[in-house]
């Protein structure tokens, strides 16, 4: 097919302190914009860079550990990626705290973005003793696994790679975490009520939503309250 | 038992969780759940925060916040 030059839109997320803004900054240079998310005091830095013809846009999501609806920024990282719908999604993961960053990267899944993983402090990770086979976690999460030290600029040329080919794979990756056997048959129960309703099943990743649903999110509980009562 | 009473140096497993909450919250996306390990690398009587070392980090929280979860010595 012959492409035209397009403008896609990629999300940053992470948790605090994996090296967000300095793979931010590696990727955009001196491009940036800095304003507010829509009624709110919190900073919203979004960034350009071109790449063989395409426009990248990249909007720093508020660094959070999770993506409840406890906290604004957590709030507003959720609604950017349920309404702005990003093309794609650069998930940065401290490699040296892989397993609390990965619950984030989970709750991305199952939101079903199109992930791209940036594994970053790849270096203090390696100092630490830690080995981390990428090939293998990038096989598990079914996602692309980039190798980066932000701040010593390793990994950029990949990491545009990987964005520009990833905004071509639109097929959803099928990820699913299993709850378990008490668990799954109220999920299973919740996702059929929800994907009855048209206008939340074209609206929410489903599986999510019921996720949500059980974890009592005030945000989710409204969306469904909202669709249910009309 | 709680967390808070743990001394300096000392390890202990996580029996549960009590706090509710935005920091209940906060602490399970940290990994605080029921059979993970923490140990305490500084806990002085009053003086806040108190630091724990779980699953490879560090992580502070007040006496209060500690008192909200209860753990068994290992
Ligand atoms: N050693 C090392 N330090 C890094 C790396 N990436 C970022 N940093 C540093 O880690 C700190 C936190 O990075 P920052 O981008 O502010 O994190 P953010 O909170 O996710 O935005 C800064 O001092 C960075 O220079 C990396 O890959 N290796
Ligand atoms: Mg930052």
């Amino acid at each position: 097919m012959n492409d035209p030059r397009r403008e896609i839109t990629v999300a940053v997320a992470g948790q605090p302190n994996s090296g967000k803004s300095t793979i931010f900054n590696m990727l955009t240079g001196a491009r940036q914009h800095v304003a507010n998310y829509p009624g709110v005091t919190i900073e919203k830095r979004s960034g350009k860079y071109s790449y063989k013809g395409d426009t990248v846009i990249l909007v720093d999501l508020p660094g959070t550990y999770s993506l409840t609806s406890y906290s604004q920024e957590e709030r507003i990282a959720t609604d950017f990626l349920l309404y702005e719908k990003p093309a794609v999604v650069l998930d940065i993961i401290d490699a040296s705290n892989l397993e609390r960053n990965l619950y984030l990267t989970f709750q991305l899944q199952e939101m079903g973005m199109p992930l791209i993983i940036a594994l970053n402090m790849m270096d203090v990770a390696e100092a630490r003793g830690l080995r981390i086979d990428t090939q293998k976690l990038s096989e598990l999460l079914k996602v692309p696994v980039i190798v980066t030290v932000g701040n010593k600029g390793k990994g950029k040329e990949e990491l545009k790679t990987a964005i520009i080919n990833a905004r071509r794979n639109t097929e959803n990756n099928n990820f699913r975490i299993d709850y378990g056997e008490k668990l799954e048959p109220i999920l299973s129960l919740l996702e059929k009520r929800l994907s009855e309703d048209l206008k939340i099943s074209l609206s929410y990743p489903v599986r999510w939503l019921a996720v949500k649903l059980m974890e009592n999110d005030s945000v989710a509980r409204r969306l469904v309250e909202k669709a249910f009562s009309k | 038992m709680t967390l808070d009473e743990i001394k300096l140096g000392e390890e202990c497993r996580i029996v549960r969780q009590n706090l509710g909450g935005a920091t209940g919250q906060r602490l399970m996306d940290m990994g605080f759940i029921p059979g993970t390990k923490v140990k305490v690398v500084r806990n002085a009587p009053l003086i806040d925060p108190v630091d724990l070392l779980i699953r490879g980090y560090h992580v502070s929280l007040r006496h209060h916040e500690a008192r909200g979860v209860e753990v068994e010595r290992t």
